[in-house]
């Protein structure tokens, strides 16, 4: 992957409104994990509020509001070149179908992973504001927002692959409102169920929760979703290179 | 050294059974106007991708700019080759500025170069528009930019003037002469000869995904032989003594019959005359070059 491409695909971004779904996300997440952490009884009396609320709130939030945004995100970027002729103004220029799709992970990544960052980064400067008391338990909050940084990658590729693949883009979007779903139910369910869909790796990154009633902290799953990732990483790279040899049609 | 800029010897593709293309010997000569023409669905897409390599031949091989076009060679003679193949390329919620502006930095061009392309197509004041906002002929003229930006010793246009009103098409035209005079060598498909025929100075003629003729606008006249036209007092006896020997109808009163060599036309009328039958002209069928095409592909849907 060249750096013109690279160059290309953040230039291609312009009016693309890529910061205000970026703005969405940010403002969304913080907004609806502070909200849930103010609504909850356990930090209702100052005195006992805790900062797992507020994890507990950032581990409903994440996986509500980013599979659909990340659709959103990956087919604004990837649907250009339906429309522009792209793929055949670059192939001519000597860059693959592939080639696009890594680079435009490269640069919508960086930018989800800055989204994933500011999301914890406020949140935690939100408990701070409220005074919630003692020091915030900042390993645990940077490897939550660590691992949700993994999965908002995976499914960040694999909505790049599917809006390259299918012109449509509502099949896309169809899928991150399907993912939304899966992502919040999968809260609910056994963590062995949660492992089969990229979305329920949300869930086995919650940092956060009740558990019998009370609200406690957990560790999350770093070995899941470090195989996520490493799985999620060959097979982008398997598709793409699939993308490559593709002729123009 | 060849003096041709692309050359293809037994060029296929085939899509299972289907060979969209066959056998294909191209040879375009360096500095020329090429006019591929053919019906549409008759290959001349399909091989323009070839020679760009954005399809991999089923057999065959091409030869540009004095070397194999393949996988490995691909990235560097690309960017000596401009092509604008289908639709023109344009990102819509970008400028014209801004579209060129990709193509330079995936070339790595001056914007000097960027400025002569622009300014060739006289787009220059249309720049800071974005393409939305663009007529399909500014579109046309943007990807023609694009393509010229990197200076190519070879432009490949798939049917440039595709949607163009006449204005449109006399620009397209003359750019393509101005491009020649300037020594690149373009070629350029059409499924309509007059919008290329005037232009083009070497041809090359498709259909059904194989080569019908190639070469200068006069050899494709004389490859085609028209049909002679005899005046004759009595056309039905004169048909009736040419029966059996040749392909002889009577057409608004006169004999014709096709296919007939300049001996055998000679032969033909000596024995009219030693039938006692009164010749009153012999004439070759004016043909246009749109009727040579048209025997040529069969008429092909034009």
């Amino acid at each position: 992957m060249s750096v013109a491409l690279i160059r290309a695909e953040i230039a291609k971004m312009r009016r693309l409104r890529t910061g205000i779904i970026v703005l969405v996300m940010v403002v969304g997440v913080t907004a609806l994990a502070v909200l849930s952490a103010l609504s909850s009884p356990d930090f209702s009396d100052p005195g006992t509020r805790s900062w797992a609320a507020l994890l507990a709130g950032m581990s409903l939030a994440v996986p509500l509001t980013s599979p659909l945004l990340l659709a959103v995100l990956a087919s604004r970027q990837v649907d250009i070149e339906h429309h522009g002729n792209g793929w055949l103004l670059f192939q001519t220029s000597g860059a693959t179908r592939g080639g696009l799709c890594r680079a435009k992970l490269a640069v919508l990544g960086a930018v989800v992973c800055a989204v994933t960052a500011a999301e914890a980064g406020l949140v935690l400067l939100a408990g701070i504001a409220l005074a919630v008391p003692g020091p915030p338990p900042l390993a645990l909050w940077w490897g939550y927002a660590g691992a949700v940084a993994v999965v908002n990658l995976v499914l960040l590729g694999l909505h790049i692959l599917i809006s390259a693949r299918v012109e449509n883009q509502l099949a896309g979007l169809g899928i991150g409102v399907l993912g939304t779903l899966l992502a919040v139910f999968a809260t609910g369910l056994p963590p062995l169920l949660a492992h089969l869909t990229p979305w329920g790796y949300y869930a086995l990154a919650t940092a956060a929760g009740y558990r019998d009633g009370e609200l406690v902290t957990f560790v999350p799953g770093y070995a899941s979703i470090a195989a996520l990732a490493v799985l999620g990483g060959v097979l982008f790279a398997v598709f793409t290179t699939r993308f490559d040899r593709r002729e123009a049609s | 050294m060849s003096s041709y800029i692309v050359t293809t010897d037994h060029l296929t593709k085939r899509y299972g059974e289907r060979a969209v293309v066959e056998d294909l010997n191209l040879r375009v000569p360096e500095g020329c106007v090429y006019g591929f023409l053919g019906p549409n669905g008759s290959g001349k897409s399909t091989t323009m991708k070839m020679l760009l390599s954005l399809i991999r031949p089923s057999s065959g091989q091409v030869r540009v700019l004095g070397e194999p076009m393949t996988r490995a060679t691909r990235r560097r003679l690309l960017g000596r080759i401009g092509s604008l193949i289908e639709s023109p390329p344009g990102y819509g919620h970008l400028t014209g500025a801004e579209n060129i502006g990709l193509v330079r930095r995936m070339l790595d061009l001056e914007q000097r170069q960027i400025d002569l392309a622009v300014r060739t197509v006289r787009m220059q004041d249309q720049m800071d528009k974005k393409v939305r906002e663009y007529s399909l002929g500014m579109k046309q003229r943007l990807g023609i930019a694009m393509a010229l930006a990197r200076q190519p010793k070879l432009l490949i246009l798939d049917e440039p003037t595709n949607g163009l009103d006449p204005a449109g098409i006399e620009e397209i035209r003359r750019l393509l002469r101005h491009l020649a005079d300037g020594g690149v060598t373009v070629m350029v498909s059409s499924h309509l000869l007059g919008e290329i025929d005037k232009t083009a100075t070497t041809l090359g003629i498709l259909a059904g995904g194989r080569l019908l003729f190639q070469g200068t606008r006069a050899e494709l006249f004389a490859a085609a032989t028209p049909d002679v036209l005899i005046g004759t007092a009595d056309p039905q006896r004169a048909q009736a003594l040419l029966s059996g020997q040749h392909d002889a109808r009577i057409d608004e009163g006169l004999l014709r019959l096709c296919g007939l060599s300049p001996d055998a036309t000679a032969q033909v009328v000596s024995h009219l005359v030693r039938a006692g039958l009164g010749i009153y002209e012999v004439r070759r069928q004016e043909q246009s070059l749109e009727d040579v095409f048209m025997d040529l592909t069969g008429g092909g849907g034009l």
